[in-house]
This record gives structure tokens, C-alpha cells and sequence, in this order.
């Protein structure tokens, strides 16, 4: 049997992963999508017959962030493995073929899976003058996206630019960029946004597809409910502080050494949704918070255009707003201290 | 400072043994398997010492090494497990009350055991032929 027809369980076994491993990476994924956890089992089973997925990635107006996020992983666990064990079957950036034998690969895997593929998407799509401002092979970008989304089974839209439109749609975004959700309708689409985003969501995503055969359930901006569903301020190991008054002021005053809430310094964790201070990065080393500076906000739409800027606190020059403050310490200190306690575990 | 001390609650405590309670019954009573995720519940560090406190030590402890630790101990509740999942970097991956006679992660499973099988015979085989 040649590694390409391996299912995964196989494919596991001869890394020297055991079903011990594979059921205990279930029983951990079941916890980080909010499934119930009797579900472990059957996930283990389903994802140890699972067949190789189809994944077809075009890079579009991008940086090449969000691949390289994704590409990064400092040891070989089972999540880093589901990404060795999906078939890429078209990404430029990666693949060794280019010009028209990457356009044949493209066409062949397409037609060999159609209505099978994942589509992966990293970057805006611009449509300003006919999409002329993004070509590959010749091709638009929009055109591109209008020609392989009919066949594919889900669209996943990774990073904010392909969500959103993220940076290249800013002001005054002279290439009339915007997100896959803009140009494709009647297709399900997934939304994984940050600048970059959390290589684990992508992870839990494809674990959820290929265990069950659909997409997760999604909030009213097409993210994935469980990674999603809740604010960086309400995980956020710094939220007791919020709920005590205690700001740092500047980024080097007493406050700040004291690792007290960022609030006043412009910290968007209020108001953006996103799993940074529960998974962390670089192998849960930390995530932006805890490195000393406030959230930005990347995984929101137009993030980057948001009033104020990045060092204007959300209460505005002035400060925060005692008053939701105090609210906020009594309605939401159970839930803010819970999650936070979670982005503490080790 | 440990701005957490102030949600050691008994109550929640107590409404997760009552679950367990519930769950331990229905495993005597009809053979059905429980789980109780403790990383998907609102609880502060020391409602769960507390909690884990409470349920004590039973008989039982193993120790698991398949892409990191765990550790799987029977509380003093026969048919109730703690369950602790670490991955590859130490992270608490899993946190578990299990319901069962015996966890489903302990049993060997039936391609672990053909492969081993596999790995005996030709270890066998060697032994014999050197």
C-alpha cells in the first residue's frame, strides 16, 4: 500500500503513534471544539478510517502570513501530523511544479475531486478594474475564485484578508479588495481570520470535517462558534485587573511592570473574538497580551481602519468607562475569571 | 496574588459530585458510560483541588505516555476516574471525570494489538535465527 492510500490510522501507526494517542488527541479535540466529550470515541474511530481530504489552496492578494503561521510547528504531534496528512493538492507557494504544469495539477485535482475539495483561501480579493491588480497564471484572482468555489465541498477562508478583506482593504484600498464571503454566495464558507490565524483552529476545523463530514457550527461572522464564542478580554489571564480598576498607563510605568490590564492602552480584547489567549502561540509560549502589548483586534472585520487606532482605548481618549467597568466586574467576573483561568493552564 | 481564590465554591462543587452522582448511577444501572469535561466548565484552580480533593484516591493510578502524559486515577469512587491529558509540551490538553468501569484510553485496541503481534513474531523470528 503506497502512503497515499494509508487512511489516517495507518498513516498515525507508522509514525509510531498508537490509537491510545489518537483517542486522546480526540478526547482534546473534543474539549477545544465544545463537543461533548463522549464524543471522543467516535471521533477517534472516524478520523483513524478517514481517507486523505483534498485541499486546493490559492494564495491571493496576501502576505504569505498565513501559510507560514501554519507551516511552523516545533514538534511532531498529531494535530501537526493532520496536516501531513491531508492532500495539498494545489498550493503555489509549496508545490515544486509552476507555470503550465502547476496549471495542469490544478485542473487534474479539481476534476478528480470534484465536489469533494476543500477550498482554502489566504488573501483579498481584489475586484477593482476587473480584478487586474492580483493575476496568477493570467488569471484574476476573482475569476479564479468563481471558477473552483462552484465544485468544492466548503470554502475556507484563512486569515483575515480572505475573511475580510483585512489589510489590503484598508483606506483607501485602491485595489477594491474585499473577502471571499463578498464575491461568492450559496456556498458554505468558513471563516478562520487573524493576522495571522491560530494554526489550531485551522487544525480543529479540518479535524471536524473529516470526523463528521461537515462544517462546525459558526457565529454570525461565519467563525467557528467554539473558537470564536468568546472575547480575548473575558480569557484574558489580565482580566482580574480590569475588574479591580488596575490600567497600566503607559508601557513602562509601574502598571505595566505589574502586568496590569492594558484597557487604557488601546487594548481591543473587548471587542474582538478569537482563541489567542487560550491556545496562545509558538506551542501555547504566549500570545500578544501577555508579551506586554494590547490585543489589536485582527481577527474583527476592518480591524485595521477601526476609529482611534491601535493606542486609543476603546473607551476613547479619555479612559475607560468606570461605569462598564463595573458592570462588566459584576456581570461578567465568573465567566471573565473561568476563561482566564483557562489561558493560565499548563 | 491569586485573583482566583474568591470562586471556591462549594456549591459548584457540590453540583458537579451530584452529576457525578447521577452519572454513577446510570453506569450501575443500565452499563452507560459518563464523562464529565472539566476544561469546558467555568471552574477556578481551586475549585478543582477542591474538587479533586473531594473525590479522593481510590485504588488505581496509571500512567499513560502517548504523545505526552497522562494520567488516569481512580478517585475514591469506584467506577469514577480523574483524568488528566498532557500533550507533547506538558499542556493540560484534557481534563476529565470518567464514568466507567474501566477507561476506554487504558484498553489496548485491536490495531495496537496486531501490530505488536506483527512485532513479536518478527522478534521471535530474529531470536530464533541469530
Amino acid at each position: 500500500m503506497s502512503a497515499r492510500d494509508e487512511n489516517l490510522g495507518e498513516m498515525l501507526a507508522r509514525r509510531g503513534f498508537s490509537r491510545r494517542a489518537l483517542l486522546k488527541f480526540s478526547i482534546a479535540m473534543t474539549s477545544s471544539l465544545a463537543l461533548p466529550p463522549g464524543l471522543a470515541p467516535a471521533m477517534a474511530e472516524n478520523l483513524a478510517q478517514a481517507r486523505r481530504q483534498s485541499v486546493i489552496w490559492l494564495s491571493f492578494q496576501e502576505c504569505t502570513g498565513c501559510l507560514e503561521t501554519l507551516l511552523r510547528s516545533a514538534s511532531p504531534t498529531i494535530a501537526s501530523l493532520i496536516f501531513d496528512f491531508i492532500s495539498l493538492d494545489y498550493q503555489e507557494s509549496l508545490m515544486a511544479a509552476a507555470g503550465g504544469a502547476a496549471e495542469l495539477t490544478l485542473r487534474q485535482a479539481v476534476a478528480a475531486n470534484k465536489g469533494k475539495y476543500l477550498l482554502a483561501i489566504d488573501g483579498s480579493v481584489p475586484v477593482a478594474d476587473g480584478g487586474v491588480y492580483s493575476l496568477t497564471g493570467g488569471k484574476s484572482n476573482v475569476s479564479m475564485l468563481q471558477e473552483f468555489a462552484p465544485d468544492a465541498a466548503a470554502i475556507l477562508a484563512i486569515g483575515s484578508c480572505a475573511a475580510y478583506g483585512g489589510i489590503p482593504k484598508a483606506y483607501p484600498n485602491p485595489t477594491g479588495a474585499v473577502g471571499v464571503e463578498d464575491v461568492i454566495a450559496n456556498k458554505p464558507i468558513v471563516n478562520i481570520p487573524g493576522c495571522p490565524p491560530i494554526p489550531e483552529v485551522l487544525s480543529g476545523v479540518l479535524v471536524y470535517f473529516v470526523s463528521f463530514g461537515k462544517l462546525p457550527e459558526l457565529d454570525d461572522k461565519k467563525r467557528p462558534l467554539a473558537y470564536f464564542g468568546t472575547t480575548i478580554h473575558d480569557q484574558c489571564y489580565r482580566r482580574p485587573f480590569y475588574d479591580q480598576g488596575k490600567f497600566a498607563k503607559s508601557f513602562d510605568d509601574e502598571g505595566a511592570r505589574q502586568g496590569w490590564c492594558l484597557f487604557e492602552l488601546g487594548c481591543k480584547g473587548p471587542t474582538t473574538h478569537n482563541a489567542c489567549a487560550s491556545v496562545k502561540w509558538n506551542e501555547n509560549t504566549s500570545f500578544p497580551i501577555e508579551s506586554g502589548h494590547g490585543c489589536l483586534g485582527c481577527s474583527e472585520p476592518d480591524f485595521w481602519d477601526a476609529p482611534g487606532g491601535f493606542y486609543t482605548s476603546l473607551a476613547g481618549a479619555d479612559g475607560p468607562g468606570w461605569e462598564a467597568a463595573g458592570i462588566a466586574a459584576a456581570a461578567g467576573v465568573a465567566l471573565g475569571a473561568a476563561a482566564a483561568f483557562r489561558a493560565r493552564r499548563k | 496574588m491569586k485573583p482566583f481564590d474568591f470562586l471556591a465554591d462549594d456549591a459548584l462543587v457540590d453540583a458537579l459530585l451530584m452529576e457525578a452522582a447521577d452519572l454513577l448511577q446510570n453506569l450501575t444501572a443500565h452499563q452507560q458510560q459518563g464523562r464529565i469535561d472539566l476544561l469546558g466548565l467555568p471552574l477556578s484552580p481551586a475549585c478543582l483541588a477542591s474538587l479533586e480533593a473531594r473525590l479522593g484516591q481510590g485504588e488505581v493510578t496509571a500512567t499513560l505516555r502517548a504523545a505526552g502524559q497522562s494520567v488516569i486515577r481512580e478517585t475514591a469512587f469506584p467506577g469514577l476516574w480523574w483524568t488528566r491529558h498532557e500533550d507533547e509540551a506538558g499542556r493540560v490538553v484534557g481534563l476529565l471525570i470518567e464514568v466507567t468501569e474501566v477507561p476506554d484510553i487504558l484498553r489496548a485496541s485491536k490495531p495496537d494489538m496486531e501490530h505488536g503481534h506483527r512485532r513479536l513474531l518478527a522478534a521471535s523470528h530474529f531470536s530464533v535465527a541469530g
